[in-house]
Formats: C-alpha cells, sequence, structure tokens
C-alpha cells in the first residue's frame, strides 16, 4: 500500500476498516445529505444544535450530516435479526466553545436488532481493539459505564441536567451542593480497572437521552481529548419508530486519530 | 513529567502557596520578575504563569495537565475538563448590581454590562428576562454610574468597591473560589501523582 498517497486520517482508518470487515461488519455507505426536516425534529439526539444547511437545486432545504447514526437509522430495516455496520465518513459540526463548523472524519461501527448480550461483548472488544490499533503502542484505556443506572438514580430528578454534567466533571463538590443521590457521588469518585485496559469511570455518562446501556470514552496518551465514543442506544431506535429494537456503536475521530505518531 | 497552568496574579499567588505547602515547590515562582516557567526536576513537575482567562485552555488542550482556576473563569469557558477539587481559596460571589436609585423597568431589554457575557446570558436566560450585553475588560462600576448600562454582573468579594460608587448587589447566583481542574486524557494515564496531588492539598484544605 502506498501510505505516502495517503492523508493521515485515511491512513489511520485503513486499519480500523480491515479489522471490522474481518469481524463480520459490513461497509456502509450513505448520501451525503439529507432533508433538514430530518435533523430538525431530534435536536436532542444531536451531539451539537448546529446543522449545516444549504438550499437544493429543487428549493428543497438541505443538511450536510452532522451524524452518522441517525442516517443509518433512518435507512435500517429490522429483518429481526443482527445486522452489523461500519462506516468511514466525514460529519460537520460545531466542536464545543467554537462558532464555526468543522469537518470532521469519523470511523465506526453500529450494531442494530436483536441484539445479545455476546453482540455488546463484541462491539465493547471492538472499541479496545480499535483504540490498540490507533495508540500504534501508547498507552490506551476505555472508560466503560451504565447510563442505565445513573437513568434510574435520577428518575424525576429536577437537577438532572447539572448532575450529569458534575457527573462527566467528577465535580464531587458539585454534586454534594446539588444533593445528588449518594450512589451518584459515590460512582463519580470511584474508577475502577475491570480488565486490560478498560476502567469503569461514570464520568464516561454524557447526555441521557442517546444512550441508555453501556457507553464507552477511549483515550490514547498523548491527545488530549476522548478519541472514541459510543454506547447502547434503544432509547434513539425506538424515538425513530423502531420500538423494541436494540443497537450498540462507537465512533472513532479520525482527524485526532491521524496525528497519534509510534510511540 | 507533569505540567500545571496557574493564574497570574493574587488567586494564583494564594494557590501557589497551597501547592508548596502540599509539597510542589518550585524555587522562583513568587520572585518579581517575568520568567513564566518554573521546573523542579526532582519532582519532574513544570508549573507555570498563565492569563487567569487562559488557564481552562491550557488544560482543556493538554498543554497543561492539571491547572487551577476561579469558578467564575470555568463557567464563563465551559472547557471540557475535570474538575477535581474546590481548592476553597479567593472565595467570592457572582453578583447582578445596580445603582442604588435604579428602578427596573422589566418592559424593557436591560442593559448589562460584564466581564462574563456567557454567565450573565445564561443567569438572565434562566428568568426569562431578554438582555443587551455590553462586554467590559474591568473597571465595570463605572457603566451603571455613566449610564453605559442599568446593571453590571460582576464578581464581589466585600462589596466595598459596590458601596463607595453608590451602587448595591440587587442578588448573588453563585459561590465562587478556585478550583483544581485537570485534562481529561491526562488523568487517565497520570492518574496516580494527580490524585496524589488532589489527595494532599485536599487534606491540607481540612486541616
Amino acid at each position: 500500500m502506498q501510505q505516502f498517497m495517503l492523508r493521515p486520517e485515511e491512513a489511520a482508518s485503513l486499519p480500523l476498516r480491515r479489522l471490522y470487515s474481518d469481524c463480520g461488519y459490513s461497509f456502509y455507505r450513505m448520501s451525503r445529505f439529507e432533508e433538514y426536516d430530518f435533523y430538525a425534529d431530534k435536536k436532542d439526539f444531536l451531539m451539537s444544535n448546529a446543522v449545516l444547511t444549504f438550499t437544493d437545486a429543487d428549493g428543497r432545504l438541505m443538511a450536510l450530516r452532522p451524524d452518522v447514526t441517525l442516517s443509518i437509522i433512518k435507512h435500517w430495516r429490522n429483518d429481526g435479526g443482527v445486522q452489523k455496520f461500519f462506516y468511514d465518513e466525514k460529519v460537520y459540526r460545531v466542536p464545543r466553545n467554537s462558532a464555526s463548523f468543522h469537518e470532521i472524519a469519523q470511523a465506526g461501527v453500529e450494531c442494530m436488532g436483536a441484539l445479545t448480550k455476546k453482540d455488546i461483548d463484541e462491539v465493547t472488544g471492538l472499541a479496545v481493539e480499535s483504540l490498540k490499533i490507533l495508540a500504534k503502542g501508547r498507552r490506551y484505556v476505555l472508560d466503560v459505564a451504565d447510563a442505565g443506572k445513573i437513568s434510574a438514580l435520577l428518575n424525576g430528578n429536577r437537577e438532572q441536567n447539572a448532575i450529569l454534567r458534575c457527573l462527566a466533571e467528577k465535580n464531587i463538590h458539585g454534586l454534594k451542593s446539588l444533593n445528588a443521590p449518594e450512589e451518584i457521588i459515590r460512582l463519580a469518585g470511584s474508577s475502577e480497572e475491570i480488565g486490560e485496559c478498560i476502567r469503569v469511570d461514570y464520568s464516561a455518562v454524557g447526555s441521557l437521552s442517546y444512550y441508555n446501556g453501556i457507553v464507552f470514552k477511549g483515550y490514547i496518551e498523548g491527545t488530549s481529548e476522548c478519541i472514541l465514543s459510543g454506547g447502547q442506544y434503544d432509547n434513539l431506535m425506538a424515538a425513530m419508530g423502531h420500538e423494541g429494537a436494540k443497537a450498540i456503536g462507537f465512533a472513532v475521530n479520525l482527524e485526532l486519530a491521524g496525528g497519534i505518531e509510534h510511540a | 513529567m507533569l505540567n500545571i497552568a496557574l493564574p497570574k496574579g493574587r488567586l494564583g499567588e494564594k494557590v501557589y502557596a497551597l501547592f508548596e505547602r502540599a509539597g510542589y515547590p518550585f524555587a522562583g515562582m513568587l520572585d518579581n520578575t517575568r520568567k513564566l516557567v518554573f521546573v523542579n526536576e526532582e519532582l519532574d513537575m513544570r508549573c507555570f504563569w498563565v492569563k487567569p482567562f487562559d488557564v481552562p485552555v491550557y488544560v482543556e488542550r493538554g498543554t497543561a495537565d492539571i491547572g487551577a482556576a476561579g469558578k467564575d473563569i470555568l463557567m464563563e469557558r465551559n472547557p471540557d475538563v475535570y474538575e477535581l477539587l474546590d481548592l476553597e481559596a479567593g472565595k467570592c460571589r457572582m453578583a447582578a448590581a445596580s445603582r442604588e436609585d435604579f428602578i427596573d423597568d422589566e418592559t424593557r431589554t436591560l442593559r448589562v454590562a460584564t466581564e462574563f457575557p456567557n454567565i450573565a446570558r445564561k443567569y438572565y436566560a434562566s428568568l426569562g428576562r431578554e438582555i443587551d450585553v455590553i462586554t467590559l475588560r474591568g473597571s465595570l462600576e463605572l457603566a451603571p454610574v455613566l449610564g453605559l448600562s442599568d446593571v453590571i454582573v460582576d464578581i464581589v468579594e466585600t462589596g466595598t468597591t459596590l458601596r463607595e460608587n453608590n451602587l448595591k448587589v440587587i442578588t448573588y447566583f453563585a459561590d465562587l473560589s478556585a478550583r483544581l481542574i485537570a485534562n481529561k486524557s491526562a488523568y487517565k494515564f497520570k492518574a496516580g501523582i494527580i490524585t496524589e496531588i488532589m489527595r494532599r492539598l485536599k487534606n491540607d484544605r481540612d486541616n
């Protein structure tokens, strides 16, 4: 392979594509555009609120996709079994604390349908394996947590959003001042190794509207932010008309991955 | 090597004193020179002074592994970092204040002068009040006195400056102090040393 012909994010995606393909995931290609309306009523599920729009030749308002998972779910047909996809696409988002759109290259997997524990373990394993490949000999860690547990503990709590924020910040003093449930305060302060390069760490739980089961965030030594994130999103499937279907997936930020040099 | 960003100024000096007491001294940190970076080879740590507003940026981007920043600046910048400890240094409050004779006409857009536009917007949005934010870089008390704004949103420690300018606090809405923050990724791979620093700072704070 002529590595010198590839941009760094492309070079980072190739071994991932091979990994996912070898595990029986099929390559998913999608249109770059969706009608804006599709995203407008799913704002709760978007990681950033801004959507990059343009008017199509026939006058329809279109959007450059801010999220791959939503598009895959939209075109998904439930056949009663388990379907597995991987993708390598660009998304258009306004990153936190930024005032402009960025094009971000992402690779990831989605596993949808009548999932069993085996499928969930497989995707979690693929997340760890992806980090290992991208880390190129550097240290890496996958933080996992159970969003369902936090959801149950916060059931009906008026301070839910403020508590979730403090949890993501490991902000114990903040949780105490919000009178957060004791169990959440305990979880916020703990980080427990449960396997090689896997830790239970509840700061991985972000918004509860997207994920309902296991959530993960992956880090590689030397990159300043989270490089892999994902989890189980049955709620999103239900919200998009697939009541009862389960789904799990993750995305890798290839822009960050492309910047990692060998240890 | 662990990198630490501290805010240049009075609050930073207080926080540095806490680090020194906890067993993390950096020679020359408090000397009045233009030097900004200080290394303690023995501890394998590097400490540097940056503008208070920039501490969250250095930490979020991973140039500093940990840092100390005022809660006001964290609220304004909203960085994606861990907020590990309330250092309880530089305690003060965020307040809205106006001239003593100011009577609010709620049908009008409120003119708010502040150094913290995001905090002001968020606070008044929570009240459902429409505002016109005027961002200034200091001497906030002048704004209502000269008629530039109706109110100011600012940090209040004792309230003396407000009183001297015939201003009154309308409401206090956030407790502020210095916080120990950490880069999320750095925390994963330098957890041992970061939690040790946290433990010692907390111990000293509580004793």
